[in-house]
C-alpha cells in the first residue's frame, strides 16, 4: 500500500520530551462508519490523521447491510462515497490490514501508538482486483463478509464494493505437513490441489521443489503424514498415497517432461558427484538456475540409494528412470561409470563449482571373527548387487540379516523374494528398540521372514573360506544407554550355533568420501564438515550435501540438501555473500490445537484406505507391494486435510495474477507511531446466537440471525435471491424473533439494542418487495420507534401487511420438512402459550460492546461504563471524551446506535477532539 | 430437536472442492434443484446449497428462470 511508505518508523525511548515531533495529529482505530466521519471531518479541517482498520477494507458493518432505516438507501451507495473519500484524502493515511498492539500516553501528552501490520502477501500497488485469483485458489473458508453463508477463498478479495479493491492471502502460518518436509515440498499445497481436482498443478507445484516425486511417492517415510493435524484425531490425511496418484497419472500421461533444456543463463560450470537424491536434486535445482551441470556417478546407472538400495517392490526402477528424467530433460549431463577421485581434477576441467553428494554407499563391518567369509555380506553390497541385476540364487538357503534397522528389514524380505527357505533377522535389543518402522516389520513378517531378538553374532564360521554357521550370544537388556534404548548386554555361556548360509550385516552404512579425504576436511564418522546453513565445506568452491553429510538420512532429506547447496552454489558463484543469507524462511508452523479449535465439532472421517498386494502375489515377482488409491480415494483422502496453514501455498493465484502481484515471501511489520490524539471508533459486536439455545440458532439451518438476513437481501448476496439455508427454498412464511439478546437478563444484556426493531421493520418490508406472497411475523415485546421517521416507518411495514405478534418467544423446534415451529406467549391474544409453523427465523440479534477497545491502552487506563462500552466521562455535555486525556470514543464503541445517531456522534467526537488539539496548540 | 446434523461450516465449504466436479456431472445432464442434486448425491440438502452458491458465486453454475411452484430454483452449468 502506497500508505506505508508514509509510516515513519519510531525506535527506541522516543518520546516528546526526547524533542520527537508527532507524525499525526489524530489516531483513529476502526474503518467504519464512525471512524471514516471522524477523520474525514478532521482531515477537512486540515488535521493530519492516520486511520488503522484491521480488515482490508474501510467501510466496517455498514458496508454490509443491504438498504438503512428509515430511507430504504442503498448502504453501498451511501457507504462507499465516504469510503473512497477516506480512502484518498490528502490528510488521511490509512493503514489497513493492520491492528494496534498497544497504545501509550507519555508525559508531554503524546500518544505512542504500536502498530502491526499484517502481510497481505500481494503487492497492492499492483493489484488490480481483477478477481482472477480467486478463482483459481484451492481453499475455501467462510466468508466473513457473508455472514459464513458461503464459502470465500483464502486468497480473496474482501467484498466487492471494498476500497480498496485488493487481494489478501489468509495464511495463519505454515500447516505443519509443509513446514516438516526436509525438502520445503508444499504438502498442503499438492492435496489441496487434488482435492480440487488440478492433478497436473499438484505435480507442477512438487517440481518446484523436488524432482523425484515419483521415489518419494513411493519410497518416503512421510514425516509431513508424522505431522499432520488430522492424525492427531482420528487419522493423517494419506499424503504420500495422494502424491503417489498424482505422479501416476502424471506420468502415464507425460512419459516424458513436458519441458526442454533451461537456457544456459550462467556460464559456470558446476560438477555434481554423485548421482543420488541429493545430487539429481542439486542439478535439478543449479540447471533451472541456468548452470551448465554435468553429474559424476561412479556406478552404471544413475539413482544412487534410490537404484541399488531400495529395493524394486518399494521402488520399481521405471519410476526411478522417470525421475531422473525430469533432471536430464534441463540439459544436465549424466556420466555414468565415471567415478571422480579428485577435487582438484574438477576444478583443473573447469568446473567452477562442486557439490559432493555421494552417500553412504558401504556397511559397516561387525568386528568379528569370520567377517571375511564367502557368504557374508554388507547390506549394501548385497543390495548393490541384486538392484544391479547381478544373479543371486537363494532358493533353499538360510539367511540371517543382522541388525535392526530398515537397512536390515530391505534385504531380509529381497533373500524372501530371491527364494531362500528362511529369513531370520537378527537383532540384539527387542523389538522394542528397533529402529526399523514397525510397519516396515510387520511388512516382514508377514512375508515369512523371521525376527530373532535378543542375539548377536560373535562369530561366523566356514570351510574352505565358505560361510557354514553363525555362532549368537543371548542379550538381555539393561539400563538405557546414550540412545536412550535399554542397552544390550550378553548372557554369559549362551552361545548357539546355526547353520547359515548366507549372512548379511545391516548394522549401518558409512560415507563413501574417503576418496576426498585428502581434499576437504571430514568429520570423525567420515561425513564430510559443512557449513550447516550453506553447506559449502572447507574448499570454498566445493559443497556437500545428502548423507555424505548427514549419514544415513531420508531420500527427502538428502533432496532438501540438494536443493539448498544450489540456492548457496549460486550465490557463490555469483560472488555474494552467504553468510547471513537465509536459505528458506517460512511463516512460523501454526498450532495444532489452534487448528483443530477453529472447528467447533469436527466429523470423523472413514481412515483412508491402504492398498498392497496379497503376500502370495508379491513374492512370485518382484512386484509392487503398494497398490495405489483410486482417483475418488485420493480426492477424498485430500478432502480430509483441514487447511491448518489457511492458504495451501499451491502457487495457483501467483500464476493466474496478471499482474505478477503476489509476493509469499512478505512478513508482518511492526512501526511506532507518535501522535496528539486518539479516536477509537472500533465499533460493536453482534449477540451470538447460540447463547439462547432453545431458539435453535447454529442447530437448525432455517434459524438465522439478522445480519445473515441483511447478507441475502443486499445486492452482492450470497445466493442469487432470499432462500433458506436448509435446501434453497425461497420461503414464504417468515418470523422475527426480536430483543434476541437484548434486554435480557439471562444472558447479561440488559440494554436495548435500539436497533433492532427498525432493522426488522426494514428488512420485512424488503422481504415483501423480494417475495411478494410471503407472509413475515415480527414477534415482539414493544416496538420502539422512537427516531425522525421511525413511526411513519413501523406504520407502513404494517401497511404493507406485515404481521405483528405481542410476545416473547420461548422455543424454536424444527419439523422433519426444515419448517420450524415457534412457540411463544400470545400476550395480545388472550395470553397464553401458542404454537406457529414458519419456514424461517430470524433472530434480531441485539448489540454488544467491542471490548477489544479497551485492551488498545494496556494497564486499563481506558475506562468502560458499566454495560462494558467506553466510557464518556461527560455524555451529555461532552460527548466523545473518554477517561484518558486526548482520547474520544465515536460511534457504537461507546453506545448501541443506528446509523445517523454513529454519523452524528462521529462528528461530535471529531469537535471534541479538533478543540482538544487547539487547546494542545495554544498551550492551554 | 433437530432432525438435521449441522457439521461445522468449515467442513461443509471445504468440501466443495471435492463435490463440486460431482455437483457439475450432475448438472451436465440438464438442471436441477438443490433437492434434487441433494438427492443423487446423497448428502444434506443444505450442504449442497452451500456448494452449489459458491460455484455460483465463482461462475460454475447460474440459476435458470423462475423458481418453481415448490419454491426452488433450478441451477445449470454457466455457459
Amino acid at each position: 500500500m502506497a500508505d506505508a511508505a508514509k509510516l515513519a518508523v519510531v525506535r527506541g525511548p522516543s518520546t516528546s520530551a526526547l524533542g520527537l515531533q508527532p507524525s499525526y495529529d489524530v489516531l483513529v482505530v476502526g474503518g467504519g462508519i464512525a471512524g471514516m466521519e471522524s477523520a474525514l471531518t478532521l482531515g477537512d479541517m486540515g488535521y493530519k490523521v492516520l486511520l488503522v482498520e484491521k480488515e482490508a477494507s474501510v467501510g466496517g458493518k455498514m458496508i454490509l447491510l443491504s438498504k438503512v432505516f428509515p430511507t430504504l438507501d442503498c448502504a453501498s451507495c451511501i457507504s462507499t462515497p465516504k469510503m473512497a473519500a477516506t480512502s484518498h484524502h490528502p490528510n488521511i493515511t490509512t493503514l489497513l490490514y493492520s491492528e494496534i498492539e498497544g497504545i501509550s500516553r507519555d508525559d508531554g501528552g503524546l500518544f505512542r501508538v504500536r502498530l502491526r501490520r499484517k502481510p497481505t502477501f500481494v503487492d497492492w500497488a499492483a493489484c488490480t482486483g481483477c478477481g482472477e485469483c480467486e478463482i483459481v485458489c484451492t481453499v475455501a473458508l467462510p466468508d466473513e463478509f457473508n455472514a459464513d453463508l458461503v464459502a470465500r477463498r483464502a486468497t480473496h478479495i474482501a467484498f466487492p464494493q471494498a476500497v480498496p479493491k485488493k487481494a489478501v492471502v489468509d495464511r495463519f502460518g505454515t500447516s505443519p505437513c509443509s513446514f516438516t518436509c526436509p525438502a520445503g515440498v508444499k504438502a498442503h499445497g499438492y492435496v489441496s490441489l487434488v482435492r480440487a481436482g488440478k492433478y497436473d498443478e499438484a505435480f507442477r507445484l512438487h517440481m518446484e521443489d523436488a524432482p523425484l516425486p515419483g521415489s518419494l511417492s513411493r519410497a518416503c517415510y512421510a514425516p509431513c503424514e508424522g505431522e499432520c493435524t488430522r492424525g492427531t484425531l482420528e487419522g493423517t490425511v494419506p499424503i504420500r498415497a495422494i502424491k503417489r496418484f498424482m505422479v501416476d497419472r502424471y506420468y502415464a500421461a507425460h512419459p516424458i517432461p513436458e519441458y526442454g533444456p533451461s537456457a544456459a543463463t550462467r556460464a559456470e560450470r558446476v560438477a555434481v558427484v554423485g548421482s543420488g537424491p541429493a545430487g539429481l536434486s542439486a542439478a535439478y535445482h543449479l540447471a533451472r538456475r541456468g548452470y551448465p551441470v554435468t553429474v559424476f556417478e561412479a556406478a552404471p546407472l544413475a539413482g544412487g540409494m534410490l537404484r541399488y538400495a531400495i529395493p524394486a517392490y518399494r521402488l520399481p526402477k521405471d519410476v526411478v528412470d522417470r525421475d531422473i528424467l525430469n533432471v536430464t530433460a534441463l540439459g544436465v549431463e549424466l556420466r555414468t561409470g565415471t567415478p571422480v577421485g579428485s577435487l582438484a581434477a574438477l576444478r583443473a576441467d573447469g568446473f567452477a563449482a562442486a557439490y559432493l553428494a555421494t552417500g553412504t554407499m558401504e556397511g559397516y563391518a561387525l568386528g568379528v571373527p569370520g567377517e571375511d567369509l564367502d557368504g557374508v555380506m554388507d547390506c549394501m553390497g548385497f543390495l548393490k548387487r541384486v538392484n544391479g541385476g547381478e544373479p543371486l540364487d537363494l532358493k533353499g538357503k538360510t539367511v540371517m540379516v543382522v541388525g535392526g534397522g530398515n537397512s536390515a528389514i530391505d534385504p531380509a524380505r529381497m533373500a524372501v523374494r530371491l527364494g531362500a527357505a528362511k529369513v531370520v533377522i537378527q537383532y540384539r535389543r527387542s523389538r522394542t528398540e528397533m529402529p526399523a518402522h514397525d510397519w516396515e516389520i510387520e511388512a516382514a513378517l508377514e512375508e515369512g521372514v523371521e525376527l530373532q531378538v535378543l542375539h548377536t553374532p560373535v562369530r561366523f564360521l566356514g570351510e574352505g573360506g565358505r560361510l557354514t554357521a553363525v555362532e549368537s550370544l543371548t542379550m538381555r537388556l539393561g539400563e538405557p544407554d546414550a540412545s536412550g534404548r535399554r542397552a544390550p548386554i550378553p548372557v554369559e555361556g549362551s552361545e548357539t550355533r546355526v547353520p547359515v548360509d548366507l549372512v548379511v550385516l545391516a548394522i549401518g552404512l558409512k560415507p563413501s568420501t574417503g576418496s576426498f579425504a585428502s581434499e576437504v576436511e571430514l568429520n570423525r564418522n567420515g561425513t564430510v564438515k559443512v557449513d550447516a546453513e550453506t553447506l559449502q565445506t572447507s574448499l570454498s568452491h566445493v559443497f556437500a550435501g545428502g548423507d555424505a553429510v548427514t549419514g544415513p538420512s531420508m531420500i527427502v532429506q538428502a533432496i532438501g540438501q540438494g536443493k539448498r547447496a544450489a540456492f548457496y552454489i549460486d550465490r557463490f558463484l555469483r560472488g555474494e555473500a552467504l553468510a547471513g543469507v537465509r536459505f528458506d524462511e517460512p511463516l512460523p508452523v501454526v498450532d495444532k490445537a489452534e487448528v483443530v479449535a477453529r472447528v467447533a465439532n469436527i466429523t470423523p472421517r472413514p481412515a483412508a484406505p491402504r492398498h498392497e498386494r496379497p503376500v502370495a502375489e508379491r513374492l512370485a515377482a518382484m512386484a509392487e507391494v503398494e497398490l495405489p488409491v483410486s482417483e475418488d480415494e485420493a480426492r477424498q483422502g485430500a478432502a480430509r486435510c483441514l487447511d491448518c496453514g489457511g492458504c495451501s501455498e499451491c502457487h495457483q493465484c501467483v500464476q493466474a495474477c496478471p499482474a505478477h502481484a503476489f509476493h509469499f515471501e512478505m512478513r508482518e511489520e511492526k512501526a511506532e507511531e507518535l501522535v496528539r490524539s486518539v479516536i477509537v471508533s472500533t465499533g460493536f459486536k453482534l449477540f451470538d446466537g447460540r447463547k439462547k439455545p432453545l431458539l435453535g440458532y447454529g442447530r437448525f439451518p432455517n434459524v438465522i440471525n439478522a445480519m445473515e438476513m441483511d447478507r441475502l437481501l443486499a445486492p452482492t448476496r450470497p445466493y442469487n435471491t432470499v432462500l433458506r439455508p436448509s435446501d434453497g427454498k425461497a420461503p414464504d412464511n417468515i418470523a422475527y424473533v426480536l430483543c434476541t439478546g437484548s434486554r435480557d437478563c439471562t444472558v447479561d444484556h440488559r440494554l436495548c439494542s435500539r436497533v433492532c426493531c427498525m432493522y426488522s421493520l426494514k428488512q420485512a418490508q424488503l422481504i415483501l418487495g423480494a417475495l411478494p406472497l410471503a407472509d413475515v411475523t415480527i414477534y415482539y415485546m414493544d416496538i420502539r420507534a422512537f427516531g425522525k421517521g421511525y413511526e411513519e416507518f413501523f406504520q407502513q411495514a404494517r401497511g404493507m401487511g406485515v404481521t405483528f405478534v405481542k410476545g416473547k418467544v420461548a422455543q424454536v423446534d424444527e419439523r422433519p420438512n426444515g419448517n420450524l415451529t415457534v412457540t411463544y406467549e400470545d400476550i395480545e391474544g388472550g395470553g397464553g402459550k401458542r404454537q406457529m409453523e414458519h419456514d424461517l427465523v430470524v433472530l434480531s440479534v441485539g448489540l454488544l460492546p467491542n471490548r477489544d477497545a479497551l485492551q488498545l491502552f494496556p494497564g486499563g487506563q481506558l475506562e468502560a461504563d458499566p454495560n462494558s462500552y467506553v466510557r464518556e466521562v461527560d455524555e451529555d455535555l461532552e460527548p466523545g471524551r473518554t477517561s484518558i486525556p486526548g482520547v474520544f470514543v465515536a460511534g457504537t464503541a461507546s453506545a448501541a446506535r443506528d446509523i445517523p445517531d454513529t454519523v452524528l456522534h462521529a462528528g461530535a467526537a471529531a469537535a471534541q477532539t479538533a478543540a482538544y488539539l487547539k487547546r494542545m496548540e495554544e498551550g492551554r | 430437536m433437530s432432525a438435521t446434523t449441522l457439521r461445522d461450516k468449515q467442513e461443509v465449504f471445504r468440501d466443495e472442492l471435492v463435490m463440486r466436479d460431482r455437483i457439475a456431472a450432475l448438472l451436465g445432464d440438464g438442471p436441477k434443484t438443490v433437492p434434487e442434486l441433494a438427492a443423487a448425491l446423497g448428502r444434506p440438502s443444505h450442504e449442497v446449497l452451500a456448494w452449489v452458491a459458491a460455484m455460483r458465486r465463482y461462475g460454475r453454475v447460474e440459476e435458470r428462470g423462475k423458481a418453481n411452484d415448490e419454491g426452488y430454483f433450478a441451477y445449470a452449468l454457466k455457459a
